[in-house]
């Protein structure tokens, strides 16, 4: 199971991304348990709506924080978040 | 930030243990022997009060399980109020109460998670363990949880009897549905304390459980997570108890005494404090009980000079009170404890006298014994 590049990413049904006021960040919520998400994992699924594709993800947030060369180290996120199941793209 | 003096990290699990009641008589229940003395429950408002206060501190992660929370008339309300407050709401239940209207009705008030429970893979077993006749209506409520779209996990306890099963209970996880199954080696608190010689699995049962348990990892790897946890007396060191005593979890029992471990209530001179007195943050933060085993100090020899302290803060503090009399004590599953030897000879003694002894079952008439 790798990242398909022409397909739509969205967070899995059973993860939810929520903003912690208490804790100051982003942490991610599913059956019992609870990941803390450091800004830039916030960031990346965040844009993970359904509709976007990894090129897109890269070009919002490349806008986003005005910089280039995002691209490897969203795709090790991207991955790692699909091997964990908290992402999918399946439709 | 073990030993420090900082303020101490907000909570971020709320454990609300609703109601000592049950329909079932699991005799490896963590609920205390002497749960029939605790009658008085928290109303309605005293629950919301806990948990818009824990929610304030940073909670965000909360579980409803008792007993059996379903036996509470206000469960919908108050799963309502927790999903309006941001929490991610967990129901862990039986199942023996639920139907298709409750799910609906759940479902409507914002409950993301089902946990239900089985005892066993086969009708005859799962009955027998649970007291009650259960198993063929907790299969019908798991696929209504499915049909009805929530994530679920199935959970197993697993022990000398039912341990044979992880096969046929792991295609029964499939059948199901579960996205994700917990088969939990029993821990030996409560009713399973008591009823240990009859738990205790072999180290032969042990070794071909996990092997299972690591080739359904793999088959189902990316469509069912299984968590398999291993038994803390067969494995020489300690768990991370509670992932560092008032570090991240907060229980509520029913009667309103707030601890930092399930097991708590029994340490001795401990005064845990109650909801119905203090605020949350007065008692995760100032309270006796909360501070307890927070940082270091507190550690005897060996963990206080052990490099691995910082891995799991020498162990389970309410297994070291209840098998060495001392809270203070390393965790004696730990094999550098002094005291090692009361786990194996646990393990030794379960291995000869099992058959001697009837396992005795959890309900009211023998919690009143106690
Ligand atoms: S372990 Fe069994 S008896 Fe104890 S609360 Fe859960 S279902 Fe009831
Ligand atoms: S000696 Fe104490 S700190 Fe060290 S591994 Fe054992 S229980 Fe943990």
């Amino acid at each position: 199971m790798s990242l398909q590049i022409d397909t739509a990413i969205h967070l899995s049904p059973t993860y939810r991304l929520q903003w912690e006021k208490a804790q100051d960040m982003f942490v991610l919520l599913y059956p019992e348990g609870l990941i803390e998400l450091n800004q830039s994992s916030a960031e990346i699924l965040q844009v993970c709506d359904g509709k976007n594709k990894l090129a897109d993800i890269v070009s919002v947030l490349e806008q986003k924080f005005s910089t280039s060369g995002l691209e490897s180290d969203i795709t090790h996120f991207l991955n790692t978040a699909l091997e964990n199941g908290w992402i999918t793209q399946s439709t | 930030m073990a030993g420090s003096l900082k303020a101490p990290s907000p909570p971020r699990w709320l454990l609300a243990e609703l109601t000592y009641s049950c329909p079932l008589q699991c005799p490896y229940c963590s609920n205390p022997l002497d749960y029939a003395d605790f009658k008085e429950e928290l109303s309605t408002d005293d629950w919301k009060r806990v948990l818009k206060q824990s929610r304030e501190m940073g909670a965000v992660q909360l579980g409803f399980s008792g007993g059996e929370p379903l036996v509470r008339k206000d469960l919908v309300e108050l799963v309502d109020y927790s999903h309006e407050l941001g929490y991610y709401t967990n129901l862990i239940t039986s199942g023996y109460n639920m139907d298709e209207a409750k799910i609906i009705e759940l479902k409507e008030a914002g409950l993301d998670h089902i946990q239900i429970s089985l005892q066993a893979s086969s009708k005859e077993l799962n009955d027998f363990i649970a007291g009650t006749e259960s198993f063929e209506h907790k299969k019908v409520v798991a696929k209504l949880i499915k049909k009805h779209g929530y994530p679920m996990v199935l959970c197993v306890v697993l022990h000398r009897q039912n341990i044979h099963q992880m096969k046929d209970i792991l295609e029964m996880a499939i059948e199901l549905g579960a996205d994700f199954v917990e088969l939990a080696n029993t821990q030996y608190y409560g009713w399973a304390h008591h009823n240990r010689d009859q738990l205790m699995p072999t180290q032969e049962q042990l070794t071909t459980a996990e092997a299972i348990a690591n080739e359904y990892q793999a088959s189902q790897k990316g469509k069912m997570k299984i968590y398999y946890i291993v038994p803390d007396f067969f494995e020489g060191r300690p768990k991370a108890c509670m992932n560092g005593w008032g570090t991240t979890f907060l229980t509520i029992a029913p009667d309103g005494l707030a601890l930092p471990c399930h097991s708590a209530r029994q340490l001795p001179n401990f005064d845990c404090p109650s909801v119905r007195n203090h605020s949350i943050s007065e008692i995760w933060n100032q309270s006796k009980a909360f501070n307890y085993f927070r940082g270091d100090d507190w550690m005897q020899e060996p963990c206080r000079s052990c490099p691995e302290k910082g891995k799991d803060f020498g162990g389970c503090h309410c297994q070291a009170f209840l098998l060495t009399g001392d809270a203070t004590n390393a965790d004696p599953v730990c094999d550098l404890s002094p005291l090692h030897h009361v786990v194996t000879d646990a393990i030794e003694q379960a291995a000869t006298s099992a058959a001697e002894k009837p396992l005795v079952f959890r309900n009211s008439k023998n919690s009143k014994v106690f």
